[in-house]
């Protein structure tokens, strides 16, 4: 009975490397699930449709894209987890992830022993691509989505006094940092700064207090589950004032809140901005998913485009493909996606325009008046 | 002056706030209490009842269409059996086993229970659409200055008010609440004595279900959120407010709630508000140092 044991399990071994060495697999590490399951649905749905438009043109030489999903609730713990799994795979040569800053930060360290290569489309915490030459991102930084916020109020909105409430993290954290330095050299005043945790759902004490400070606007760098909730409950103290985010309230649970009519927020992707590349791909992912592409769609779409053109360049060795990565460092050698050129710096940070999108009559919609 | 009068409206609107929480953990630790006082036994499946009623009251009015203000008593009336069935599936069986088994189950139905929640509504946080509750919710019932109060407050204080009252009334001018006093005094004599103790029991866990369901059906309209972890977080909170009450006593759970609630409150709101669970447990260890059977609670005495 052993022996058959051992026998099938030997034998399930040889089919396993066997189907293996056909496709080559690239990891999506993203929350799947969870609070923030919505930005991970964007992740998703592109990375499954970059993954078949390349398996329709032929894959990879010959071999086909697989994309694997590891769910990581954007939680460190599971991230650190996950990224592990990850590092020991010898089939794996490039990750794209994570999503939150936390998770990223967090799985860092852990993708740099290994020497394994990452893009992660989402995470905007200053100090990730710093800390490893394997880090990668196609999206901004938040000193630059800090300053730009900062310089937009103060251009186009004019508000004069804002209270921040931010949530205890790394994006959220690092993001307010950026726009407050900003926003002091602009002359705005920072009425006061509240925290929250993940895990809270009652924003009323810190929204009382910034009632009676009487501010123009109250700035949440944090994540949608908590900015919507955060605008309802403003609104029942009577509280009527504007109110922005970045990126991170990009979702479309705000269009489900009333009160959230007015919302702005920074975001690294328009539909009716993008240029003639991304067309193709709007309508595509429209008709596939039955929405828009949101931000993480358009930037996860580019990051495993970005992996495929590794792939096919180099062949799957981890260091190859992180040299290759480095290499794309100008304007004339840049990866052409939907998002426009991307190229990295020697950290492997790149250059990405930001743009205000708004919540008008439950619709997000790109703002009137842009700032480039 | 400017200045002091803004403090003190701040004052007051964050007592509004503390005492809106507070009613509501005061409603789920009533059924922390009311369990511990007749079996002596921490039900930790509590909380997840608590979630079950939001989610049963967001059901009903998104899935079925049925008008909110019906949903609230057929929530409530769902959940008082769950609590019935929970001692059944859970509790019964393990009466007469060692106490720290029942607790076991207890923590075994409550992750049961979160992961059929998660299951069944995934992990997003949901809220009531705002169409089929009343207009008058979101507007103010009154402004003085710069506190305002909406009616939502105001209905969640009333049926804490009410709740509280009934509960007050079953306890003490009924049989059936008679009975539960004399159980949680003694329960061999109380059999002894011809009252049927089980039935009692499932009685106790009926109306402290009917409590958390009602408590989670106010915090999903009053902070627009509904998640299957929802129970955890709020059934320790409440768990700490009978205990710092006096667990056992029901008056103590009512202070109890009231006093974490405001506490945490102002913890928030005057000290450092990331660390307002912290500020609040603080006060519930002080509490339990110098007074350790709580506010209220009946002296602890050996039984011999």
């Amino acid at each position: 009975m052993k022996k058959v044991l051992y026998f099938l399990l030997v034998f399930g071994m040889a089919i396993g490397t066997g189907w293996a060495a056909d496709t080559v697999k690239i990891p999506v590490a993203s929350p799947f699930t969870g609070q923030l399951a919505s930005f991970g649905e964007g992740v998703k749905n592109a990375a499954l449709l970059k993954a078949e438009e390349v398996n329709a043109a032929g894959g990879i030489n010959g071999k086909k894209v697989e994309i694997l999903l590891e769910d990581e609730l954007c939680d460190p713990k599971e991230a650190a987890t996950v990224a592990t799994k990850l590092a020991n795979n010898k089939e794996i040569s490039i990750v794209i992830g994570h999503l939150c800053s936390s998770a990223t930060l967090a799985a860092l360290p852990i993708y740099r022993d290994a020497k394994l290569p990452a893009i992660s489309p989402a995470s905007t915490n200053v100090n990730i691509c710093k800390m490893s030459p394997f880090y990668f991102r196609n999206v901004y930084k938040d000193d630059f989505q800090g300053t730009f916020l900062a310089r937009y109020i103060d251009r186009v909105k004019g508000y004069k006094k804002v209270a921040v409430f931010y949530e205890v993290n790394d994006y959220s954290m690092g993001l307010m940092g950026a726009f407050m330095k900003e926003a002091v050299k602009l002359g705005i005043q920072i009425l006061g700064t509240e925290a929250y945790t993940a895990e809270t759902t009652d924003f009323k004490p810190q929204l009382t207090k910034f009632k009676m400070m009487k501010p123009d606007a109250i700035f949440i760098p944090g994540y949608a589950p908590q900015g919507t909730l955060i605008i309802s409950q403003a609104a029942s103290l009577g509280m009527k004032v504007g109110v922005f985010g970045a990126d991170g309230l990009d979702d479309a649970i705000m269009l489900e809140n009333p009160d959230a009519e007015g919302l702005f927020v920074t975001t690294p992707f328009l539909p009716d901005q993008a240029g003639p590349a991304a067309a193709g791909f709007i309508k595509a992912y429209t008709k596939k998913y039955g929405v828009e592409p949101n931000w993480f769609a358009a930037n996860t779409y580019d990051a495993v485009g970005m992996a495929v053109a590794a792939i096919k360049a180099v062949g799957q060795d981890r260091v190859k493909i992180q040299q290759w990565l480095l290499s794309i460092n100008t304007k004339e050698n840049a990866y052409e996606g939907v998002t426009g050129k991307t190229y990295f710096d020697e950290n492997g940070d790149c250059l990405k325009d930001a743009y205000i999108k708004v919540v008008k009559d439950g619709k997000w919609v790109g703002a009137e008046k842009q700032m480039m | 002056m400017e200045n002091l009068l803004g403090m003190s409206s701040l004052f007051l609107q964050q007592l509004v706030n503390g005492l809106t929480l507070g009613g509501v953990y005061a409603l789920i630790a009533v059924g922390y209490t009311m369990v511990y006082g007749v079996i002596e036994l921490i039900n930790f499946a509590h909380g997840e009842i608590y979630m079950l009623g939001a989610f049963l009251a967001y059901t009903m009015v998104t899935v079925f269409g049925i008008p909110f203000f019906a949903a609230i008593p057929l929530t409530i009336m769902i959940c008082a059996c769950f609590g019935i069935l929970l001692d059944f599936i859970a509790y019964r069986p393990l009466r007469r086993a060692p106490r720290l088994a029942a607790l076991i189950t207890a923590i075994g139905m409550s992750i049961f229970l979160q992961n059929l929640a998660l299951l069944i509504w995934g992990g997003q946080i949901r809220s009531y659409p705002r169409a089929v509750l009343p207009k008058a919710f979101f507007q103010n019932a009154f402004v003085v200055g710069d506190i305002t109060m909406t009616w939502l407050q105001i209905f969640i204080l009333a049926v804490t008010v009410v709740f509280m009252f009934i509960l007050h009334l079953i306890i003490h001018r009924t049989q059936v609440g008679t009975a539960m006093r004399a159980i949680s005094q003694d329960k061999v004599t109380s059999a002894l004595m011809g009252i049927s103790v089980n039935r009692v029991i499932s009685f106790t866990f009926a109306i402290g279900s009917a409590m958390g369901a009602m408590a989670g059906i106010l915090v999903g309209l009053y902070y627009n959120a509904i998640f299957p972890y929802m129970g955890y977080n709020a059934g320790i909170k409440a768990f700490a407010a009978a205990v710092l009450g006096g667990i056992g006593s029901v008056p103590g759970a009512m202070l109890g709630g009231g006093v974490l609630g405001i506490a945490e409150v102002f913890g928030a709101g005057y000290l450092a508000s990331e660390y307002r669970d912290g500020i609040s447990y603080a006060v519930m260890i002080l509490v339990i140092l110098f007074k350790p059977s709580g506010l209220i609670g009946k002296p602890i005495l050996e039984k011999v």
